[in-house]
């Protein structure tokens, strides 16, 4: 049961930021609500005030520039990420990401910045955007931050948010050239949690065989979404070879830090990364090498 | 404190005044009596209660009824138009694609979602449509059927 | 042309136009004037001592209008067991003992809801912890924590079966292989959760409305705990959304909303929320087996000895008949001359295992058909070749239990193989795994000790012709309203839509013991026919005098036309009939009754189904992970009656079973169920569905209406063996336990490679 609470609906971002500096810890932000309402109905959440951001359409926006890349309003539903033509290129890789989404009817409600202020150590934007090397933008009345997507997760559930702060935007940067990106979701019931998630960017150099780059991100593997680096070390500066990716898998596993819970076990999900990791960097090489 | 909700529910205009924490699952089924829509889970994650929240499918059970205010609601009772059954409602009936009749709101709502965002997808996109909503009895491959029957242009809409 | 008009064709269901339009009202839906709300307080432990409970801070919440507890009942334990006393060992609300995390210990009911989930949280158990035993390998143990006061070693229940000389077929056998396997727990997951609505009223009569599978069991039993008379208490069922087994049991909404109304007399209404029926609904029986097989070298098998232990759970439950059918069906579908089984059920501080889709068969045959393959491969036999030199055939008996008639095995056979075969050479990875099966069409057993026919119905014809059909059968989504109305319709010779049938309702309808162990179609079946039959019998009467035809020709009636059988151009308008029937019989309806209950058909059914499944997978050898490419089932139930139901019912069982093969698990930590939640508990969803393809065989049962039998259970044995046949035929890796998960493909693939290495 849902315990009473003052609601706030602002309709532009300054309203929302005030109520947010008025209230601070004793408000919750609501956007989607398609993870928020089902803590709340368990009474794991009872805040006194809920501010309704859905409704703060000047936040629902995807936009494409040559030169500062992909620029997604944190309201911006999954499902017009997922089917927005801006999404081509480097950039595709986001809507297969959400095209695996939970559901469709979620992916209808639920947005791409609620899903980031969740920080599920298994949602599939954050592994994603990492791997993009994507920032993100907060406000509040005092004035915006711009951090890596990395620095904004924190721990289980847990992000860089201060108290009177909203995620505004996402930024995606433009790929550099004979950039791939891929991502992979290993369950077993298809459009579930993710079990362990890899994310991996490559980018080659100009004669398109020397690693420049690797950004490899694992899902469901540690507090938070971890970032592969000495697996991605690996990669760097060397000519990207399968025993290269799975030189890069098993030491990618070394640094995942999983749990066990009742769909796997911590070892099973080092073995996943093992496998995984070759699998997702060769079609990020794939792709690299086309694009 | 209640607050005022406007909403337009099967084309019938509804002024009501809600708590905050009133989800709109709550509100089609105890305040407007229609039980048509379900819940079969507290976790979001069975699809009984899909709608039609402006031409999208949503679920009921993980929206605030406040968040939907302004908005247009179809529920599986608005689906027929007075004796003549939708289409997606007749190619259930034709290909058994319902037993307990439990979920088969949710179902029919999303897949009227899916075939108000494209008449005639492909088979992928019928699975994929139904993929969030949970049927125990009939293992969906006759929803399956029923859909492509229904993208095929066997079921025309009634005028 | 088929000689039917009615049954074998496509046809809505007959509560479809109400389900596709929402219109339809559950238990869930309805709301009664003046109408409480209940809620149940549970257990957090998993065996206590109840040392006091304190409900006035809960009764001083605005609000709250009353409370129930233990001290509030008659103090009697339950059980569906009712012709053994020992084995009713449930109480509806713990009076002083805890046995598992979910037992009831109080109920209150509120103006609403969410009043009566606060209240909850206000009253005050003081409970003494006991230690407690969860694994049945544990709880026979001498030292093991007592669940039951005097039940020696926990042994809650012990079955044998024998025949044959079992040692000495053993000594003539070239090959013996013994094996250990490991059958996992399962939630039957139905769509609405259990729930009841009672009102009592100050006549003193209590009308339940409630989502069940047998209201006349509900009946019986809420009279006896609740000390009223069986005709004071009345229990409809409305539409169901679903059972699959767990709903033919007293539950505690039932009971705690009827208590509740009783002492209120007010309606109450208790909704299981999904957490308490993942944990306090009970579940299927998790099962350890010791199983023995012995054979010659040109495959015959002489000899099966099964040794099982069952995870009882708190209480006996239907987990009796679950131990009785699992040794039972685990002699299916072969002619073993010798066989053993010996089966104990053990009682733990866990949530009670009972009945589920396939009642201990789906367990026997992923054994079984695991062993039989594994046996198969050592002889260097086709795995469709073993089945078909040992399966049973048409009128086989099994020494001291059971008479098949019909029984279509070896056609199933014949049409896998050539599935088989027409699949060609798969590419690497690939596997078909088959499973053979059968299953009975109702139970025999009346252990719930009925002194009424077991299926009876009444058939009222009108003046317009059309027709009543009263039957207390229950349907629970599996279409039983469907099929029993197309059989009335075939006999009395009417079309489906003159038909308007009224059931589950014991107000008014004759009983019937309810939906499972498959045998609605054929006991129901034979009631509803038998009633038809009686009435078309007296407007045959009518007709045959005013026709005034020769006394030598036989009459009948087929789509609505009276006639003579062998010059059917002439005869009368069945409307017609009906009105001077009517007439004639001074202005009385037509009625006819019927009742069936089996007779010298041995112990356990009249009728058995038969099958074979293919399932086919695909594995990703790197991670375990494999998919469920086609499942492709001939499937064998006499004469269809109701061709979209049969459907209906083989997919969803490939649902159902692929899921209990795949990835349906009820994890524990000390008791505690630890996925209850439908996120956390995985379904096979659309898009893990596999391709289903049926193989249509035909049989005819003479003891079933019109030649049909069972096709709603049976289909849920066979998946989970297929699978793991699959598995192996695959990747060459056997997995002794259930489900079959990714993780454990990977392990048994790992240690093969290590084996194969260290070599």
């Amino acid at each position: 049961m849902i315990r009473d609470f003052e609601y706030l609906s602002p309709k532009t971002l300054e309203e929302a930021l005030a109520f947010l500096s008025q209230y601070q810890d004793e408000c919750k932000i609501i956007a989607g609500g398609q993870s928020l309402l089902i803590l709340m109905r368990q009474g794991l959440i009872a805040p006194e005030y809920l501010v309704d951001i859905k409704g703060i359409t000047e936040l629902n926006y995807v936009q494409a520039e040559a030169k500062a890349g992909l620029r997604i309003g944190a309201l911006t539903p999954h499902r017009a990420i997922e089917k927005s033509p801006l999404m081509k290129n480097s950039f595709s890789v986001l809507a297969e990401m959400e095209h695996r989404l939970a559901s469709i009817q979620t992916r209808n409600w639920g947005t791409i910045g609620g899903n980031l202020c969740h920080a599920d150590p298994a949602g599939d934007p954050t592994s994603v955007l990492m791997a993009l090397n994507a920032t993100v933008t907060t406000a509040s009345v005092k004035g915006k931050r711009t951090m890596a997507v990395e620095d904004f997760c924190k721990d289980y559930f847990e992000t860089a948010l201060q108290h009177d702060e909203l995620l505004v935007e996402i930024q995606v940067p433009p790929a550099p050239p004979h950039t791939g990106a891929a991502y992979t979701k290993f369950n077993i019931i298809e459009t579930d949690m993710a079990m362990v998630a890899v994310a991996v960017s490559i980018t080659l150099g100009t004669s398109k065989d020397v690693c420049q780059d690797a950004r490899i991100v694992l899902g469901a593997c540690a507090s938070t979404q971890l970032r592969a680096k000495k697996a991605e070390e690996v990669l760097r500066g060397k000519k990207i070879t399968a025993g290269l990716l799975k030189e890069a898998g098993q030491v990618a596993s070394q640094e995942a830090d999983p749990i066990s819970d009742v769909t796997a076990s911590e070892e099973y999900r080092r073995e996943l990364v093992k496998v995984l990791v070759p699998r997702v960097g060769q079609k990020a090489l794939d792709r690299a090498r086309q694009a | 404190m209640k607050k005022e909700l406007k909403l337009t529910v099967n084309g019938q205009p509804y002024e009501l005044y809600v708590k905050p924490g009133t989800l709109l699952v709550e509100v089609l089924r105890n305040e407007l009596d229609l039980t048509g829509t379900k819940r079969g889970c507290e976790s979001a994650s069975c699809g009984a209660c899909t709608v039609s929240l402006n031409g999208m499918a949503v679920k009921s059970c993980t929206i605030l009824a406040l968040q939907a205010d302004g908005g247009d609601i179809l529920t599986i009772e608005g689906l027929a138009k007075g004796t003549e059954l939708h289409p997606l409602q007749k190619a259930f009936l034709d290909h058994g694609a319902l037993q307990c009749g439990f979920c088969t709101s949710g179902m029919l709502m999303s897949a009227a979602g899916l075939f108000h965002e494209k008449p005639t997808p492909t088979l992928d996109e019928i699975k994929e449509a139904i993929d969030g909503n949970i049927c125990r009895c009939t293992g969906y491959n006759s929803i399956i059927r029923a859909l492509s029957a229904v993208a095929r242009g066997e079921y025309k809409e009634q005028r | 042309m088929s000689k039917y008009n009615v049954i074998g064709t496509r046809v809505h269901r007959v509560d479809g136009p109400d389900k596709v339009t929402g219109k339809a009202k559950y238990t869930f839906d309805m709301v009664l004037p003046n109408m409480l709300y209940g809620k149940i307080l549970r257990s957090p432990h998993p065996h206590a001592k109840i040392l006091s409970i304190d409900t006035s801070q809960a009764e001083k919440l605005i609000g709250v209008k009353g409370i129930v507890t233990g001290k509030d009942t008659l103090g009697k334990k339950q059980g569906i067991w009712r012709r053994f006393p020992e084995l009713c060992d449930e109480e509806m609300i713990c009076r002083s003992k805890v046995r598992y995390i979910g037992d009831p210990v109080a109920a209150v009911a509120a103006v609403d809801e969410d009043t009566a989930a606060e209240a909850l949280d206000l009253i005050e158990v003081e409970y003494e912890l006991l230690p407690a035993v969860f694994d049945p390998l544990d709880a026979i143990k001498e030292d093991a924590p007592q669940v039951h006061e005097g039940v020696e070693l926990n042994i809650n229940v012990t079955r044998h079966i024998e025949w044959g000389d079992v040692d000495e077929a053993f000594k003539q056998c070239d090959l013996v292989r013994e094996d250990h396997f490991r059958c996992s727990s399962q939630a039957h997951v139905c769509m609405e959760t259990h729930d009841a609505i009672a009102s009592f009223d100050h006549s003193g009569k209590l009308t339940v409305w409630t989502s069940t599978q047998a209201a006349y069991y509900m009946q019986v039993l809420l009279a006896d705990m609740l000390g009223l008379r069986e005709g004071d208490v009345r229990v409809i069922k409305p539409p169901t959304g679903g059972g699959f087994g767990s709903k033919f049991e007293l539950d505690s909404a039932q009971f705690c909303a009827s208590l509740l109304s009783m002492k209120l007399c007010q309606p109450v209404k208790i909704v299981f929320t999904r957490e308490e029926e993942f944990t306090a609904s009970k579940r299927r029986t998790p099962m350890i087996y010791y199983t023995k097989l012995g054979a010659k070298k040109d495959g015959t098998l002489l000899a099966k000895e099964v040794r099982v232990i069952t995870e009882g759970g708190a209480y006996t439950s239907m987990g009796a008949t679950a131990l009785y059918l699992t040794g039972f069906f685990s002699s299916f579908p072969y002619k073993y001359p010798n066989y053993r089984y010996d089966g104990y059920r053990a009682y733990t501080n866990t949530a009670p295992t009972s009945a589920m889709r396939g009642f201990g068969a789906p367990q026997a045959v992923f054994v079984g058909e695991s062993q039989i393959d594994m046996m198969a491969e050592e002889l260097g036999i086709d795995p469709v070749e073993i089945r078909r030199r040992n399966g049973m055939t048409p009128n086989y008996e099994v020494p001291g239990q059971a008479n098949i008639q019909s029984c279509g095995l070896h056609q199933c056979l014949d049409k896998i193989e050539e599935h088989i075969k027409q699949r060609g050479k798969l590419p690497p990875n690939r596997g078909i795994g088959i499973a053979a099966y059968g299953f009975m069409s109702g139970g025999i057993f009346n252990w719930f000790d009925t002194p009424y026919a077991f299926s009876a119905a009444v058939v009222r014809i009108n003046i317009d012709g059309k027709v009543d059909l009263f039957t207390g059968a229950c349907d629970i989504g599996q279409g039983s309203d469907t099929t029993l109305s197309m059989i009335c319709a075939e006999e009395l010779g009417v079309r489906l839509d003159d038909i308007r049938i009224h059931a589950a309702d014991t107000g008014i309808c004759p009983p019937d013991l309810g939906a499972w162990g498959s045998r609605e179609t054929l006991m129901n079946g034979n009631a509803v026919k038998m009633a038809a039959a009686d009435a078309k019998r007296q407007l045959l009467e009518f007709a045959g005098a005013k026709m005034g035809a020769n006394i030598v020709y036989d009459l009948d009636i087929k789509d609505r036309w009276v006639h003579l059988v062998d010059r059917p151009q002439k005869g009368l308008s069945y409307f017609d009939v009906v009105k001077e029937a009517i007439r004639g019989k001074d202005g009385e309806a037509i009625m006819g009754r019927g009742h069936y209950t089996p007779h010298r058909k041995g112990m356990i059914s009249p009728a058995y189904s038969f099958g074979v499944q293919a399932a086919e997978v695909e594995v990703d050898p790197e991670t375990g992970r494999y998919k469920l490419v086609n499942v492709t089932t001939a499937h064998e139930s006499g004469t269809v009656i109701n061709p979209v139901g049969i459907e209906g019912q083989l997919e969803g069982a490939i649902m159902m079973a692929g899921g209990y093969g795949f990835c349906e698990d009820q994890p524990m930590d000390n008791g505690k169920i630890l996925n209850p939640s439908i996120g956390d508990y995985k379904l096979i969803r659309s898009l893990d569905m596999p391709e289903t393809k049926i193989l249509e065989i035909d049989t005819y049962e003479p003891e079933g209406p019109f030649g049909a039998k069972e096709a709603g259970e049976g289909l849920t044995n066979p998946t989970a063996g297929a699978i793991g046949n699959a598995i192996y035929k695959a990747v060459g890796v056997r997995i002794h336990d259930l489900p079959i998960t990714p993780e454990k493909v990977f392990r048994a693939l790992r240690a093969k490679e290590q084996a194969r290495s260290s070599k």
